[in-house]
C-alpha cells in the first residue's frame, strides 16, 4: 500500500472519530438549540475535606434547579451551565481561603461567568468577597453565615467596589446563635447554660453569638470551653460541665467534634438539654453518633423550614428521584439561590437587557421573589435576607426511617427574635 | 458531684486514657528500642487497625449500639476481631520494614524518618479518601456495666481497657526478658554488628519487632473503637502525639516506662481539662515533650547510655 | 553550534527571566498570575527550609509556625484587630506613618499601618528570634528528636493563634489586612502586582541562598551537616551556626507569611498546620535538599501539579467518563489525592533518588590515568612545604615553657575508669607519641585534650592557658588541631571543601558579609582557598588532581591524608594525631612517617598516638605508654620498649620470656 493511500486511510478514519464524538456530543448535550446563549454559573463549594458530604448534597439543589430551568426552556434562548469549584483542599482537611480566592479569580476571568453560587463555609467567602467585588460578579450563598462578610463596619474590606456582592438564602449568626438563646430561655425555661465551640472559625463565631445573647436576657453562662475536634476524649471537660450541673449545653461547631460530643455527653451528662447550631444538622452527626447518643439534641439552622412542607414534598420527591439521596434543608436554600439567579435573568431579558454581570448583579439585589421555597426572599443593601428566620429542630427518632435520614430531625418551631 | 467525686471522676478519665496512650506506646517503643528510628507510620496503622476493627465486626452484623452480647458470643467476636486486626496491621508494619525502611537501614541521616512521614501520609490519605472524613459509628457490643465510687462512675469498658493494657505489657516484658526472640531483640537493640556476628538473624528480629509492634497498634485500634464507639481518619494524630510524649516521657525503649508515661500524660489531659482549659491542653502536652528531651532525654526510667566516643 | 555549558545555562535563565517578565502580559488571565504568584511564595519557603534542612542537615518539621508567625505579624500591624487607646506617645509614630488616629464612634484609637515593605524585614526579624527561641532547647537533641521538638512547636503556633483571639481573631481568621500600597497606589486584589513582588522575592532569597552556600558560613553548616563532632573540632561554633541556620531559615518565612497574608488579605490558623509543613518538606525533598534552584523546581512543580496538573486530568478523566459513560470516571477528583501523592513523593525520592531532582553535590567527571599523575610523585616528603611557612609560637617557645601540660587528667564513664591521673607533658616543638593496647585510653585523652569528652578531675594547660571546659572550636582557636582514629570527613564534600573547613576558624566573615560579598570577604576567600590548595599539594598528586572531588570516593589512604590537610588548613601550633598510619601499607607509612618529620622541622608541636613503633622509633622524642587509663612507663622510645612492664601490658607475661631481644 502506498503511504499517501495509508495517510489517506488514516485522515478518513480519523474525521470519521471526530464526526462520531461530535455526533455524540451533540446527542448527549439534550435538547439545547443551536442558536442558544450559554451563561455559566461558577457553584463554589468545600467538595474536598470535612465538608464534602455536605457540600454534594448542597450543590445537587441547585444543580436541580438549573437542569430543570433548561429542560423546560423557562428562559428562552439560554441555557445555563454550572461550572463547579471546589475550595476545599487535601493539605487543609476542609476549605482553604487561598483556593477560595483563586477560585473567584477564575470565575471573574471567565467572562462566560455572570454569577456565581457559594461559598459554603464563611472563612472561604472572606477570602472570595473582595476579589468578586473588584469583578463586580454577584454571589448567592446558601450556607455562609458568619456576619461579618456583609457587615456594613467591613465594607472598605469585603466589597471595595461598594455594592453588595455576596448574598445570601440563609440568616446569618448574627442571628442564629442569639434567637436560639432565646428559644431556650423562652420556650424551654432553661436558666442555665455552658457553651462549647469546636475551634473552627464557624463554631466560634456562633458560640460568641450566643453567648453574648444569653448574657444580656439573663441566662447565666456557667462556663466556655473549645473542644478539639481531631482530640477524642472530651471526658474531662464533660466531667467539668457535670460538676457545674447546667441546664442545657450550647455547642457551636459541627459533627466532628459534634459525634464525640454527642456519644460522651450522653454517658456524662444524660439530663442536660443539648443544643447546637445548624453545624448540628448533619447526616455525618446521625450516622456518626447514632442512636440513642443523639436523641433529643436540639438544631437550628438559619433559615425558613421547609421540607415538612406539603408543597415541598413535591421537590423532594424530585430531587430523591434525580439524585438517590434526601434534601436536606441547605439543598432548598442552594436551590432558591439558583431560584434567584434564573428569575434575575429572566427579569433582565423581559425588559430587554443584556445579560451581563453588572445587570445580573442589579437584578438580584432588586430581586423581590414570594413563592420560593424558603419563603419570600428579598435582599437588604448589604445583601442579607431580609427574612431573618431561626428554625429550631429537635432529634427524635424515626425508627421507620433510615438513621441517617434528615426526617429524624422534628421541627418544633421558628426561634423568637431578640 | 461534690469536689472529691469530680476529683475520682478526672482520675478515672485520666487513667483510662492513660492505659490508651499506653497502649498505643507500648508497640511504638518497642519498635525505637531495637532500631531508634520515629516510626511515624505507627500512629496512622492504629487508626487503620480501628477501621480494619470496624469492618471486621460489621461482618458478625454489629452495628451501632443495639445489640448487646454476652459469655461465649461476646468472647468469640472479640477474639476474632482482635486477631484479624492484629494480623492485618502487623502485616502492613512487616511490609513497610521490609519494602520501605531496610533498604534503608545503612543510610545516614534522616532519610528513614522521611520515609515513614511519607508512610503515615500515605495510610493516612488512603483511608481519608476510601471512607471519607465523617467519623464513623464503631458497634458496641459490651454490656453497659456501671460502678459508683460516691458521685463518681466508673465503667465495665474503663476496667477492661487496664485488664487488657496491663496484660500486654506483661506479655511484652516476658517475652523480651525471658524468650530467646525477645533476647535476640534486645542483643540487636544493643548492638546490631555484634548480634548478627553472633549468629542472630538480624533482619528476621526486626522484622518480628516491627510486626509485634503494628499489631499492638492494631489492637489499640480496636479497644479504642470499643472504648470509644466512633473511629475517624483523624484519631492517629492526636491521640500519637500523646502516646509519643507518653513514650519519651516514660524513658524510651524502655516497657513499664511507657505504661508510666502514659498513666502520666492521661492524667495530666484530665485535670488540664479539669483546670485550665481544653484548649490549652495540647500547648501543656506538647511543652512536657520538650522539657523532657532538653532536661532529661532518657525519660523517667531511661538509662542514660554512656557515652561511645 | 558548540555553546559552552556555562554559557547555555546562563542563556537558559535568561530566557527563562524573560518569560517570567512578560508572562502577565501575555497570558492575561488572572487566575493563573495568582496560582504563580503562589508558587513563588512556596518557593520562598522551600528555599528557607533548604537552609535548615538542606544546608544545615536539622530536620524541622514545623516550619509552617514561622510562616504564620511573619504573617500575623503584618495582619497584627496592619488591621483593625489590635486597637489601643490613643494617647500622646504614640504622636512620633503617626508621624513615622506606622499609626493613625481613627475614630470609630467612641474613644479615639491606634490603628496600627505597617507599610507591608517595612513589614518584610521586620517580620524577618521576628520571625528570626523565633527562630532562635525554637531552635535552642534542640541544640543537643539527636536528629530525631530535633524533628519532634520542632513538629511541636510548629503544632504549638497555630494553637495560640487559635487561642489569643483579642490579638488573632483566632479561629475566624482577621479581617481587614491591608493591601500593599506604591506610591500612594493600593495593589487592590489585582494578582499582577503581587506576582512581580514574589518574583522579586524569590530571586532576592536564592541571591542570599547561593551568597551564603558558597561562603564560609554554608559550608560550615554542612559540615555540621555532615558531621558534627568532627565540624566542632575543626572550629565550627556549633551553638552559633544551628541558631543561625534557624534564624535565616525563620527569616526566609517570615518574610513570605508577609507577602502571603498581604494578597490573601486575611489569615485564619489552618493555614500553617503540620499538612503545610510536610507540604514544604516535599518540595524540598523533591527538588534536592541541600540544592537552591532544586527546591525552587520542587515548589514550582508541587504548585503545577495541584493548581493545573491534577484539575486538568480531574476534567480529562470526567470528559472520557462521560464519553464512556462510566459513572465512578465521571466523579473522580484527583486534586482530592494531592496530599497521597505527597507520601509517594516522600517515599520515593527516598528510596530511588536520595539526592532530589537537581543534585546539590554533582560529582565532576572521574579522573584520566594522565590527570591523576600530573604533579610529580615524590616517595616521602611533602611537595612545597616552603609555601606553607613555619608553625610555632616562637613567643611562647622562646620563653621556654611546655606547648602542654596535661596534670592529674581522670576521665569516668559512668563506672569506667578512662584516664587515672594521668600527666603529660609535650615540650614546645616536640614529638611525644603516645601508645598502649586497644582500650587503654589513649584516644579518650585525645577527646578530653580537644574537648570532647568531659574531665572529672585535672587541669590541661596549652601555651600556659587552661584548655578543660573549654568547648571544641575553641580549643580549636587556641591552636589545637587533630585528626581523628576512624576518619571523620564530611562525606559528601569535595577535598577542597573539606580542608577550607580547617581555615574556619580562621576567617572573620559573618553571614551579613557573606552575602554581600565585601572585598573584605573576597580577599579572605581568595587567601583561605589559596592557602588550602597549597596543603593540598603538599600531598603531591595524591590529592591536588582530585581536589574537586567528593571525598567519599577517595582511597581509604586518600582519605587520611585530607585529615590531616584539614588539620593543618586551621594552621595549629599542636597537632594531634590519631594513629594516622592506620590501614596504610608500609611505603604509604613510610611517606607519611616522612612529612610527619618535615611538619616538625617547620616548628609544629606534635602530639602522636601510633601503634607501628617503628613509626614511634623514628618519629618521638619522647613515649609516654597506657595502659587501663594509666601511664605505666615512659621516656625516651629505645628505654620504653624494652620496659618490663609495657611488654607485659602488650604481650603478656610469657610471651615477654620468649621475645628475642632484638627489637
Amino acid at each position: 500500500m502506498t503511504m499517501m493511500s495509508e495517510t489517506y486511510r488514516m485522515l478518513t478514519r480519523r474525521s470519521a472519530c471526530q464526526a462520531v464524538a461530535g455526533l455524540a456530543a451533540a446527542v448527549a448535550a439534550g435538547p439545547a438549540l443551536a442558536a442558544d446563549k450559554v451563561v455559566k454559573v461558577g457553584l463554589d463549594l468545600s467538595f474536598t475535606g470535612a465538608d464534602a458530604t455536605d457540600a454534594i448534597r448542597m450543590a445537587n439543589g441547585g444543580i436541580l434547579a438549573f437542569e430543570e430551568a433548561n429542560q423546560r426552556q423557562e428562559v428562552p434562548g439560554i441555557t445555563f451551565k454550572i461550572e463547579k469549584y471546589d475550595d476545599g483542599t487535601a493539605t487543609a482537611g476542609q476549605y482553604d481561603p487561598a483556593q477560595a480566592a483563586t477560585n473567584a479569580r477564575r470565575m471573574v476571568a471567565d467572562r462566560a461567568v455572570i454569577a456565581a453560587i457559594g461559598p459554603q463555609m464563611s472563612g472561604a467567602g472572606k477570602a472570595m468577597s473582595p476579589i468578586l467585588s473588584a469583578g463586580d460578579l454577584a454571589t448567592i450563598s446558601p450556607a455562609a453565615t458568619n456576619p461579618d462578610i456583609t457587615d456594613p463596619k467591613f465594607a472598605a474590606q469585603y466589597r471595595p467596589a461598594g455594592r453588595a456582592v455576596f448574598f445570601r438564602t440563609v440568616a446569618t449568626d448574627a442571628y442564629q446563635g442569639p434567637n436560639m438563646a432565646n428559644y431556650l430561655a423562652r420556650t424551654l425555661k432553661v436558666a442555665s447554660v455552658y457553651v462549647l465551640d469546636d475551634s473552627g472559625a464557624y463554631g466560634v463565631g456562633l458560640a460568641d453569638a450566643f453567648q453574648l445573647q444569653a448574657g444580656k436576657i439573663g441566662m447565666r453562662v456557667l462556663g466556655r470551653d473549645r473542644l478539639d475536634p481531631k482530640a477524642a476524649d472530651y471526658g474531662a471537660v464533660l466531667t467539668r460541665i457535670r460538676s457545674l450541673e447546667p441546664q442545657a449545653l450550647y455547642f457551636g461547631g459541627v459533627a466532628q467534634a459534634g459525634v464525640k460530643l454527642a456519644k460522651q455527653g450522653y454517658e456524662i451528662i444524660p439530663t442536660v438539654i443539648k443544643a447546637g447550631g445548624d453545624g448540628m444538622q448533619s447526616a455525618g452527626l446521625l450516622s456518626g453518633a447514632g442512636f440513642p447518643a443523639v436523641e433529643g439534641w436540639y438544631a437550628t439552622i438559619a433559615a425558613p423550614h421547609v421540607t415538612d412542607d406539603p408543597k415541598l414534598a413535591d421537590f423532594a420527591r424530585r430531587y430523591h428521584d434525580r439524585f438517590n439521596m434526601q434534601p436536606d434543608d441547605y439543598a432548598v436554600t442552594c436551590h432558591a439561590a439558583a431560584r434567584v439567579i434564573i428569575e434575575a435573568v429572566k427579569d433582565l431579558l423581559a425588559h430587554q437587557q443584556e445579560v451581563t454581570r453588572a445587570a445580573v448583579r442589579e437584578a438580584i439585589q432588586n430581586a423581590n421573589i414570594q413563592d420560593s421555597l424558603i419563603g419570600p426572599i428579598a435582599f437588604d443593601g448589604n445583601g442579607d435576607l431580609r427574612n431573618r428566620i431561626i428554625s429550631v429542630f429537635q432529634i427524635r427518632r424515626d425508627t421507620t426511617k433510615p438513621i441517617d435520614s434528615p426526617e429524624q430531625y422534628r421541627y418544633v418551631g421558628v426561634a423568637p427574635q431578640s | 458531684m461534690t469536689p472529691a467525686d469530680v476529683f475520682v471522676q478526672q482520675a478515672i478519665n485520666g487513667l483510662s486514657l492513660g492505659a490508651m496512650y499506653a497502649l498505643l506506646a507500648l508497640g511504638f517503643t518497642l519498635v525505637y528500642g531495637i532500631l531508634e528510628l520515629i516510626n511515624f507510620s505507627h500512629f496512622n496503622l492504629f487508626m487503620v487497625g480501628s477501621f480494619i476493627a470496624l469492618g471486621t465486626l460489621q461482618q458478625f452484623g454489629l452495628s451501632g449500639q443495639d445489640t448487646i452480647l454476652l459469655g461465649l458470643p461476646l468472647a468469640g467476636v472479640l477474639l476474632a476481631a482482635f486477631a484479624v486486626t492484629m494480623l492485618a496491621t502487623g502485616a502492613i508494619g512487616v511490609g513497610i520494614e521490609r519494602f520501605l525502611l531496610r533498604p534503608l537501614r545503612d543510610v545516614k541521616g534522616p532519610a528513614a524518618m522521611i520515609t515513614t512521614i511519607g508512610a503515615s501520609t500515605i495510610l493516612f490519605n488512603v483511608v481519608l479518601l476510601t471512607a471519607g472524613a465523617d467519623p464513623k459509628n464503631f458497634p458496641n457490643p459490651l454490656p453497659p456495666l456501671t460502678f459508683a465510687i460516691g458521685g463518681a462512675v466508673l465503667r465495665l469498658r474503663e476496667v477492661l481497657i487496664w485488664v487488657v493494657s496491663v496484660l500486654l505489657m506483661l506479655a511484652l516484658t516476658f517475652f523480651v526478658q525471658r524468650s530467646r526472640l525477645g533476647k535476640a531483640m534486645r542483643a540487636t537493640a544493643q548492638d546490631p554488628e555484634a548480634a548478627r556476628m553472633m549468629g542472630v538473624e538480624v533482619d528476621r528480629v526486626i522484622m518480628t519487632a516491627f510486626f509485634l509492634g503494628s499489631a499492638l497498634a492494631g489492637a489499640g485500634g480496636l479497644i479504642f473503637g470499643l472504648y470509644y464507639n466512633f473511629t475517624s481518619f483523624i484519631i492517629g494524630f492526636n491521640a500519637g502525639l500523646r502516646a509519643f510524649t507518653a513514650a519519651v516521657l516514660g524513658g524510651i525503649g524502655n516497657v513499664p516506662g511507657a505504661m508510666l508515661g502514659g498513666v502520666i500524660i492521661g492524667l495530666v489531659e484530665a485535670f488540664c481539662g479539669q483546670l485550665i482549659g481544653t484548649a490549652w491542653t495540647d500547648v501543656v502536652i506538647f511543652s512536657i515533650l520538650v522539657l523532657v528531651l532538653v532536661v532529661r532525654p532518657a525519660g523517667l526510667l531511661g538509662r542514660v547510655a554512656p557515652n561511645r566516643s | 553550534m558548540l555553546v559552552a555549558p556555562a554559557q547555555r545555562r546562563r542563556l537558559g535563565l535568561l530566557a527563562l527571566v524573560l518569560f517570567l517578565l512578560v508572562f502577565p502580559f501575555v497570558h492575561d488571565n488572572d487566575a493563573d498570575i495568582d496560582s504563580m504568584a503562589n508558587a513563588a511564595a512556596y518557593a520562598t519557603l522551600a528555599l528557607g527550609l533548604n537552609i535548615v534542612v538542606g544546608f544545615a542537615g536539622l530536620l524541622d518539621l514545623g516550619y509552617a509556625a514561622f510562616f504564620a508567625i511573619g504573617a500575623y505579624f503584618y495582619g497584627v500591624f496592619s488591621s483593625f484587630q489590635v486597637m489601643p487607646l490613643w494617647s500622646d506617645g504614640w504622636v512620633s509614630l503617626a508621624v513615622l506613618g506606622l499609626v493613625e488616629k481613627i475614630n470609630q464612634g467612641g474613644p479615639d484609637l491606634v490603628h496600627f499601618t505597617l507599610s507591608f515593605w517595612l513589614a518584610l524585614p521586620c517580620a524577618a526579624l521576628v520571625a528570626a528570634g523565633f527562630g532562635v527561641l525554637f531552635g535552642a532547647p534542640t541544640l543537643r537533641l539527636r536528629g530525631d528528636y530535633l524533628a519532634i521538638v520542632t513538629l511541636g512547636f510548629g503544632e504549638i503556633v497555630p494553637i495560640v493563634a487559635r487561642n489569643a483571639e483579642s490579638v488573632t481573631n483566632g479561629a475566624a481568621g482577621l479581617n481587614g489586612v491591608q493591601a500593599p500600597r506604591l506610591f500612594g497606589w493600593s495593589f487592590g486584589v489585582d494578582a499582577t502586582p503581587y506576582y512581580y513582588v514574589g518574583l522579586a522575592l524569590v530571586a532576592l532569597l536564592i541571591f542570599v541562598s547561593i551568597r551564603l552556600r558558597d561562603s564560609r558560613i554554608g559550608r560550615a553548616w554542612m559540615a555540621i551537616r555532615e558531621d558534627e563532632v568532627a565540624a566542632s573540632a575543626m572550629g565550627v561554633n556549633l551553638v552559633r551556626f544551628k541558631l543561625l541556620a534557624f534564624a535565616t531559615g525563620a527569616a526566609f518565612s517570615g518574610c513570605t507569611g508577609v507577602f502571603y497574608v498581604a494578597k490573601l488579605q486575611t489569615a485564619t490558623p489552618e493555614m500553617f498546620g503540620f499538612p503545610v509543613s510536610t507540604m514544604i518538606l516535599v518540595m524540598v525533598v523533591l527538588g534536592g535538599m541541600g540544592s537552591v534552584w532544586g527546591v525552587v523546581l520542587g515548589a514550582v512543580l508541587l504548585q503545577l501539579l495541584q493548581s493545573w496538573f491534577l484539575p486538568d486530568l480531574t476534567q480529562w478523566t470526567h470528559a472520557l467518563g462521560e464519553w464512556l459513560g462510566n459513572a465512578w470516571l465521571q466523579r473522580v477528583d484527583f486534586a482530592e489525592s494531592v496530599e497521597l501523592i505527597f507520601g509517594i513523593i516522600l517515599v520515593a525520592m527516598m528510596l530511588f533518588r536520595r539526592d532530589g531532582l537537581i543534585p546539590a553535590t554533582r560529582q565532576p567527571p572521574a579522573l584520566s590515568f594522565e590527570a591523576q599523575h600530573v604533579a610529580g610523585v615524590r616517595r616521602g616528603g611533602f611537595v612545597g612545604l616552603e609555601r606553607i611557612g613555619r608553625w610555632e609560637n616562637s613567643d611562647w617557645q622562646k620563653s621556654g615553657g611546655n606547648a602542654l601540660d596535661v596534670r592529674g587528667l581522670t576521665v569516668r564513664f559512668g563506672g569506667l575508669m578512662a584516664l587515672n591521673n594521668v600527666d603529660l607533658s609535650v615540650p614546645a616543638g616536640g614529638v611525644v607519641a603516645v601508645i598502649g593496647p586497644n582500650g587503654s585510653g589513649k584516644s579518650t585523652l585525645f577527646n578530653a585534650i580537644t574537648g570532647l569528652v568531659p574531665a572529672q578531675a585535672g587541669s590541661i594547660r596549652f601555651e600556659g592557658a587552661e584548655l578543660l571546659g573549654l568547648p571544641p572550636h575553641a580549643i580549636l582557636a587556641r591552636g589545637v588541631a587533630r585528626t581523628f582514629q576512624n576518619i571523620r570527613l564530611f562525606p559528601n564534600l569535595t577535598v577542597l571543601e573539606n580542608v577550607l573547613i580547617g581555615r574556619h576558624a580562621r576567617l572573620a566573615t559573618s553571614a551579613i558579609g557573606a552575602v554581600l560579598r565585601l572585598p573584605f570577604t573576597r580577599r579572605e576567600e581568595a587567601a583561605a582557598t589559596t592557602r588550602a590548595l597549597d596543603i593540598i599539594a603538599l600531598f603531591g598528586n595524591r590529592l591536588a588532581p582530585r581536589a574537586n572531588q567528593t571525598v567519599s570516593g577517595l582511597s581509604y589512604a586518600n582519605r587520611r591524608r585530607v585529615e590531616v590537610a584539614r588539620a593543618l588548613a586551621t594552621s595549629p601550633r599542636l597537632l594531634l594525631l590519631d594513629e594516622p598510619t592506620a590501614g596504610m601499607n608500609p611505603a604509604e607509612t613510610l611517606e607519611l612517617a616522612e612529612q610527619i618529620k618535615s611538619l616538625h622541622a617547620q616548628g609544629l608541636t606534635i602530639l602522636l598516638i601510633e601503634h607501628k613503633l617503628d613509626v614511634v622509633t623514628r618519629l618521638a622524642d619522647h613515649v609516654m605508654v597506657l595502659d587501663h587509663g594509666e601511664c605505666i612507663a615512659e621516656g625516651r622510645p629505645e628505654e620504653v620498649r624494652r620496659d618490663e612492664a609495657v611488654l607485659s601490658a602488650y604481650l603478656g607475661r610469657a610471651a615477654r620470656e620468649a621475645v628475642p631481644r632484638r627489637w
